[in-house]
């Protein structure tokens, strides 16, 4: 971020506070996904309980930040971009935390789905998880660095991920009619993808606050001709 | 070229010589005006007494003209009353009453009276002269003498102009003086100036070429000193940091130094590939805004707890695919240094493999010995019990334990074969090798398991086919192993076919096909490792050992061949083994 002092060194010190935690947060969000769904790819049941057990150090966090911001807002009266920071920050660690709990559901569902035998390889799954993951972690670089264009990319790329849903969806579709013994299994699948597709657009609205944060410009609801264009 | 010294020295100079020349012009000026005025006051005070000494009151009047001429002077009479008598050049009825004019005062007083006046008729100052005509005591009149001061006038005007022109002239001459002198005295100076300038842009070079004896030379050689050890001082700093430089950027361990803030400073190459980044893409970020790793921001926030060394291991991100051993200390050394703290990352990861390798083996090891003494135990336990008594359970059970303990005999004999290999200890004998007949020895071994299988065995070996360099009982045992695995995993009457032919380069080339199962394309590579079993339902119930095909691979490479397997899960497998040449006498 800025290099910029503020006068006040312990405001300084803060913000800079506020700023870890965040990232830690989502370096822990990161991690719940990628075990979430290592859990169910390398049927690991161990390591899906130990996702589960590891949304309490989100929550705890996530807590802690929102507190923290709101004692700065409250504390030091802040203007324009400090003030920007420390409202996109709130909504930021929520979606973080809702990511978090995202993970905790696909952890969830791998296990039941470890005891039986795996209905199909899963090709689709492990792409969207893939795409979901690159997109939080470009979301939380484009915080770091304050990179607009990566923002950008990670708005785009949501449409991948909804259409990797869809495509999920159909063929589970198929496997039920053919065949009701698969029907749980699938049903599970699809809640896994429904996570996925809502972790991506989590993602995406990380994306759209970093676009706020730098820029000022609030690109929540777009058109689809909008989305096309560049923000930056 | 801006001096501010040289005009500084130079005005100064200018100032002082013009000051001078004017101040003294000035004095002289004024006290050539007061003699020359001195001058005239006793002359017309010599007059004035001469007159009245030798004229009487008659005479002045009679030659009042030629005395005025001779005085050069105006002559004026006047009677103690203060009337005008005589005047050499007025009217006297029309002149007032002169006793009040100051030099009669004066003179009445004093004796003789001096008075300027500016005259309006002559526009000039004049100076009059008066003194008193005594009879004894008794004053009876006043002669006064006035000059107009033209002539000083027109004297002081031409000094002035004189002066003037000197100062000119002077000034002009002094001018270059001061104007050369100055320079002379600054140059030197400018020159240090730009020679430290220089030494300030970071070039320590050259030397000053002052050589005067005084005070600025003496200042040029003390930094022509200055200059030397300062460049001396910066190369061995540069040598050293140059050295250390190497050594950080060589070492193969990756190296991350943070500064008091806990913001990047200084990374090695090494960080660079291990972690992928670029060096201007996070220097000067806390490593949590580099890269967001849970567990290195843990342990340093531990290590910020305690400031003690610690070690750890942590895994990058993307599936694991490194395992470093982390190591976090403080920085000590020069006070700049301080709070600096030093993170090495060592790579494990080849070693952890190794490890779980190791792990793994033991466990099936375990696993494998277990199983069947269990179930020897077991039927011991249960013969112990009372089937002993009836016979025919009891032959069966015997039989049952038999074929257990013949296969932890082979398990053992494997292990011991494989781990022999390893380590080298097998002594293998090389010579020149037929396959066919060693080929045909297997086939009738083989031949029993076939055509229980109701299994075709095709055969296409040519007859000049190259001898092999191999040993004779291991290419036996090889060849047994893979057919073995053939004739195993293929469903009934189906085929095998075996092929051998030359390669063209210097191999012989052994392929064993089956029509069998297949075996998954990921799991491959992992034939070799010991114990693994792509199926383990399948394999045991078989018979197989799961050494088999590790010892083939190892025996490969003893004979400085190799083997390839190519498959397709539910079409079949092809084995090829690659035997070098037998080449004259080079053996093993």
């Amino acid at each position: 971020m800025e290099k910029r002092g503020h006068t006040s060194r312990s405001y300084e010190r803060a913000l800079q506070d506020i700023r870890e935690n965040l990232l830690y947060l989502g370096g822990l969000t990161e991690k719940a996904i990628q075990n979430a769904m290592k859990s169910l790819l390398n049927r690991n049941s161990e390591l899906a309980r130990e996702v589960i057990e590891a949304d309490a150090a989100i929550n705890r966090l996530d807590a802690e930040i929102e507190g923290k911001c709101i004692d700065a807002i409250a504390l030091r009266q802040p203007v324009a971009r400090d003030l920007r920071f420390l409202t996109t920050a709130i909504k930021i660690n929520a979606h973080l935390e809702r990511i978090g709990d995202m993970a905790v559901n696909i952890a969830e569902k791998a296990i039941p789905l470890n005891e039986e035998p795996q209905l199909k390889p899963y090709i689709d799954l492990p792409r969207m998880s893939d795409t979901a993951q690159d997109m939080i972690r470009k979301s939380l670089d484009a915080l770091v660095g304050e990179n607009c264009e990566l923002a950008d990319e990670v708005i785009k790329e949501d449409e991948i991920v909804d259409n990797l849903n869809d495509q999920i969806f159909r063929e589970l579709l198929t496997f039920m009619l053919e065949d009701p013994r698969t029907i749980h299994r699938a049903i599970l699948i699809m809640q896994i993808s429904k996570n996925l597709e809502r972790i991506s657009d989590h993602a995406t609205s990380i994306a759209i606050l970093v676009i706020y944060l730098v820029t000022g410009k609030n690109v929540r609801h777009q058109n689809r001709k909008e989305k096309s264009q560049k923000t930056c | 070229m801006k001096s501010n010294l040289f005009y500084k020295i130079f005005a100064t100079y200018i100032i002082i010589i013009l000051l001078s020349m004017v101040v003294i012009g000035f004095q002289t000026t004024r006290q050539i005006k007061v003699k020359l005025l001195e001058q005239i006051e006793n002359d017309l005070t010599t007059y004035a007494g001469m007159i009245d000494l030798a004229c009487t009151k008659g005479e002045i009047k009679n030659k009042i003209d030629q005395l005025a001429k001779v005085a050069d002077a105006r002559i004026t009479v006047i009677d103690a009353t203060g009337t005008v008598l005589i005047d050499s050049e007025a009217t006297v009825a029309k002149m007032d009453n002169h006793l009040d004019r100051t030099e009669i005062q004066e003179a009445r007083v004093k004796g003789k009276g001096t008075s300027k006046r500016y005259s309006q008729t002559l526009q000039v100052d004049t100076l009059y002269v008066a003194l008193p005509i005594r009879e004894g005591l008794e004053i009876k009149g006043y002669i006064r003498l006035a000059r107009p001061l033209i002539e000083i006038r027109n004297s002081i005007r031409q000094f002035n102009w004189i002066i003037f022109q000197s100062i000119l002239l002077l000034g002009a001459l002094s001018f270059v003086i001061a104007f050369i002198f100055s320079a002379r005295l600054v140059s030197p100076i400018q020159e240090m100036e730009q020679f430290t300038q220089k030494l300030r842009d970071g070039e320590i070079s050259g030397t000053l070429l002052i050589d005067s004896s005084d005070e600025v030379g003496r200042l040029a050689r003390n930094i022509n000193f200055m200059v030397t050890e300062l460049r001396e001082k910066v190369q061995s700093v540069n040598e050293e940091k140059g050295k250390l430089e190497a050594a950080f950027a060589s070492m193969t361990d990756a190296v991350l130094v943070l500064d008091n803030q806990g913001r990047i400073e200084a990374l090695n190459k090494s960080f660079k590939s291990i972690f992928g980044v670029r060096r201007r893409d996070i220097l000067g970020k806390t490593p949590l805004e580099a890269f967001r790793n849970v567990e290195l921001q843990n342990a340093l926030d531990r290590f910020k707890q305690t400031h003690a060394p610690l070690s750890e291991e942590l895994s990058l991100d993307d599936e694991s695919r490194f395992i470093l051993d982390v190591n976090i200390s403080s920085i000590q050394g020069l006070p700049e240094d301080e709070g600096k703290t030093m993170i090495v990352f060592h790579d494990v990861t080849r070693l952890k493999k190794l490890e779980k390798m190791r792990v793994d083996f033991v466990a099936n090891v375990t696993h494998e010995i277990k199983t069947p003494l269990t179930a020897i135990l077991g039927f011991i336990e249960t013969l112990q019990e009372g089937a002993l008594v009836e016979e025919d359970t009891a032959r069966k059970f015997l039989q049952t334990i038999h074929k257990h303990a013949e296969r932890l005999n082979r398990l053992v004999d494997d292990l011991l074969e494989l781990s022999d290999i390893e380590l080298g200890e097998t002594r293998l004998f090389f010579e020149s090798v037929s396959i066919s007949g060693v080929l045909d020895s297997v086939l009738s071994m083989i031949e029993p398991k076939a055509s229980n299988k109701a299994l075709t065995i095709e055969k296409d070996i040519p007859e000049d086919l190259s001898p092999i360099n191999a040993d004779r009982d291991k290419l036996n045992q090889i060849l047994l192993n893979i057919l073995d695995n053939a004739v195993k995993f293929t469903p009934e009457s189906e085929s095998v076919s075996i092929a051998a032919f030359d390669d063209s380069e210097g191999y012989v080339v052994v392929e064993i096909r089956d029509t069998g199962i297949g075996i998954p394309k990921d799991e491959i590579p992992r034939l070799g490792e010991r114990f693994y079993r792509v199926d383990k339902t399948r394999s045991r119930e078989l018979g197989g050992t799961g050494l088999g095909l590790s010892i083939v691979k190892h025996l490969m490479i003893t004979h400085n061949g190799k083997i390839e397997i190519k498959s397709q899960l539910g079409v079949g497998t092809t084995v090829s083994l690659y035997f070098p040449v037998y080449k004259g006498e080079d053996a093993g």
